[in-house]
């Protein structure tokens, strides 16, 4: 599903070079439930923006479903993002001004053709999630746990290859962390790749696999079951 | 999670995207979401738009306020006669058509009769006297008019016919017949429901016999009353009335529009040669052409225009600045949102798109406001000064939407840009 190798990223500010990753060799197959873990400053986000194509390596590969997303431009990026990925953010980043549905059909806004079953996915999705009753609510109307819950079904709703969640629960009491972990569980469940990033051995739990960067490289790798 | 079965599909497994130019259904769609985001900010919105409304407020009643001059312009040359043409004694400056000043006495009839030879395969020559306010009498009803001697040309020359009657010929003008034609007003002063055809009248005291009654030509676009005439031959205006030995007026009426200027010219140039004119002297006779006549209508609205037009433009373009600078502040209030966007798959140009799409509609709303505001005066000062002719046209909505739509565009340009070049990591954090 995902093959990295010799994966780098060097920032360069004001002519100072700043390696942060320094050659990851890295296979993630379909249907893993990676955790990835370790101090910050090690380079998890900018992996994490790299493997989300948000952002592009300065050296190495990455292919994604067999695609080489390498050499690709911006252009091509946004699609990969838009066909191929789901985020969740800690901070959920539901647009407060539509509602809860339209939030989840926010993705469709750049989907080129716009489905014809647009509407009755995210229904479904919103249903799985337990969200039904809210589908007309503003964001701001609902709770963190429900918000995250949300933005779960806005990540799902293009079917993406790889579900990336950055610290899904790092904004959640225990409660909602629970909830919002049991859906991580069961959408593993169903055979999707999740890519998870937490500072937290708990949350960490959850995974099939742990991943642990120190240093910009990969300091162990850890599978379960 | 109450236990709900979690019916999720299965990972996609689809072919690689392929990047495409923006289609217009997503152009659509964004700009649909655009509204959406100016709409949940009406009030920012509403800022947004004020400059643009009082721009294309005062567009709007410029437009309005040209177009009503030129449908005045457009009333006064058919009064005048499109293909028409005047020659007036005495040089000089003189405003408008209604310099009836009876002045100058350097067109004689000799001069006539030369202009007539030189155009007569191009237009129908007649000249003309004019006296305002002669008193005249029919039985015991005392009046006053406008008289007018005219050779037997006045027909074609202003075609304009009898409608009763026969018309002043070449024999009545030989004779210097005491005979008369009347304007229908004249007529109706004079002789009510009667047909006037036959009866005497007396014309400064002098007996003349009606021979017709022309058509009515009902008031002009200054409301002077061109049926409040009478019409008698040019020798016996001369000789029997008037005393003079020159004429006031030589009306041509071309045949053909286009050869309204060379004929012009060709008149100066034979009048000049005539009267001795040396070269860098004033002309001692007047032309007045249709244009000429349009153009000193034009010169006056000209200034009003101008200066609309120039407080429209400053409206405009601080109105959009405006616009603009909100619309940059709200995109660094919106960086988070603009990020989500890039995350969920916008890539630079959908961003750009909608931005830019904000700041179009933004200025359309103001547009239409301003159309609504500046429709106002059009429709309500014509009523209070009707000297003041302004129209409603197509012309103010198309200018309208042009110019809002354009400045909106280029304004939007820069915020919308600014926009688009957010790093989708940097906006995320």
């Amino acid at each position: 599903m995902i093959e990295l190798r010799g994966l780098e990223k060097t920032y360069h500010t004001g002519g100072v070079d700043t390696p942060v990753l320094h050659g990851i060799d890295l296979d993630i197959e379909e249907g893993e439930f990676v955790a990835l873990m370790g101090p910050s400053g090690t380079g998890k986000s900018t992996l994490m923006n790299i493997l989300g194509c948000l952002d592009r390596a300065t050296g190495g590969t990455y292919t994604l479903a067999g695609q080489d997303l390498t050499a690709l431009d911006d252009n091509q990026l946004s699609a990969i993002r838009n066909r191929r990925l789901g985020f969740v953010f800690q901070l959920f980043h539901l647009l407060p001004r539509v509602s809860v549905l339209q939030n989840v059909l926010l993705p469709f806004l750049y989907t080129d053709p716009y489905p014809s079953d647009a509407k009755e996915r995210a229904v479904a999705l919103l249903k799985t999630v337990g969200l039904e009753d809210r589908m007309a609510f503003k964001p701001n109307a609902l709770s963190g746990g429900q918000q995250q819950r949300v933005a779960i079904a806005r990540a799902l709703v293009n079917e993406p290859a790889l579900l990336m969640a950055d610290e899904p629960t790092g904004n959640l009491d225990s409660v909602a962390s629970k909830e919002i972990l049991d859906i991580f569980d069961r959408i593993h469940a169903q055979g999707r790749t999740i890519i998870m990033v937490t500072h937290e051995t708990d949350v960490a739990a959850h995974a099939s696999r742990v991943i642990t960067l120190k240093d910009g490289r990969v300091a162990s790798d850890v599978r379960r079951n | 999670m109450r236990g709900t079965e979690l019916a999720l599909p299965a990972p996609s497994r689809v072919a690689s995207p392929k990047v495409r130019a923006l289609r217009p259904v997503r152009a659509f769609r964004l700009a649909r979401h655009a509204a959406g985001a100016l709409w949940s900010q009406k009030g920012k919105a509403f800022l947004m738009m004020i400059g643009t409304a009082v721009g294309i407020m005062l567009l709007t009643a410029v437009v309005g306020l040209s177009a009503g001059v030129e449908s005045r312009i457009n009333e006064i040359m058919q009064a005048f006669g499109p293909r028409s043409m005047m020659v007036r004694a005495g040089g000089g400056q003189m405003m408008g058509m209604g310099g009836r000043a009876a002045s100058g006495s350097t067109l004689k009839l000799e001069d006539v009769a030369a202009v007539r030879d030189r155009l007569a395969d191009r237009a129908v020559v007649a000249a003309l006297i004019m006296r305002d306010d002669i008193p005249i009498k029919a039985g015991d009803q005392n009046t006053q008019t406008d008289v007018m001697a005219c050779d037997p040309n006045f027909p074609q020359a202003f075609d304009w016919y009898v409608a009763s009657g026969a018309p002043l010929d070449e024999d009545d003008e030989r004779s210097m017949a005491r005979v008369c034609v009347l304007g229908a007003t004249v007529a109706k002063n004079l002789f009510f429901d009667q047909d006037p055809v036959g009866q005497r009248i007396l014309v400064n005291k002098v007996q003349f016999t009606v021979k017709g009654v022309l058509t009515s030509r009902g008031t002009n676009s200054m409301g002077f009353d061109l049926d409040d005439r009478l019409w008698i031959p040019l020798s016996t205006g001369m000789r029997r009335v008037f005393h003079v030995d020159s004429v006031r007026t030589i009306r041509l009426n071309v045949r053909d529009a286009k050869d309204i200027g060379p004929v012009g010219e060709e008149m100066t140039a034979l009048l000049r040669e005539r009267h001795r004119i040396h070269p860098g002297e004033d002309d001692d006779f007047t032309i007045r052409t249709p244009d000429f006549i349009a153009q000193r209508i034009r010169g006056m609205s000209r200034t009003a225009e101008l200066v609309g037009g120039a407080l429209a433009a400053v409206a405009l373009i601080v109105g959009e600045v405006v616009l603009m600078n909100i619309l940059l502040l709200s995109i660094s209030e919106r960086v988070p949102e603009i990020g989500l966007k890039r995350a969920l798959g916008a890539g630079r140009r959908d961003i750009f798109t909608e931005f830019l799409a904000e700041s179009i509609l933004v200025s359309l709303l103001g547009m239409a406001l301003g159309v609504l505001l500046g429709l106002i005066p059009v429709l309500v000062i014509p009523k209070l000064f009707p000297m003041m002719p302004m129209a409603v046209t197509w012309k103010t909505f198309a200018y309208a939407a042009l110019f809002s739509s354009t400045v909106g565009a280029i304004f939007g340009v820069q915020p919308a840009r600014r926009a688009a070049k957010l790093d989708p990591v940097e906006a995320l954090r």
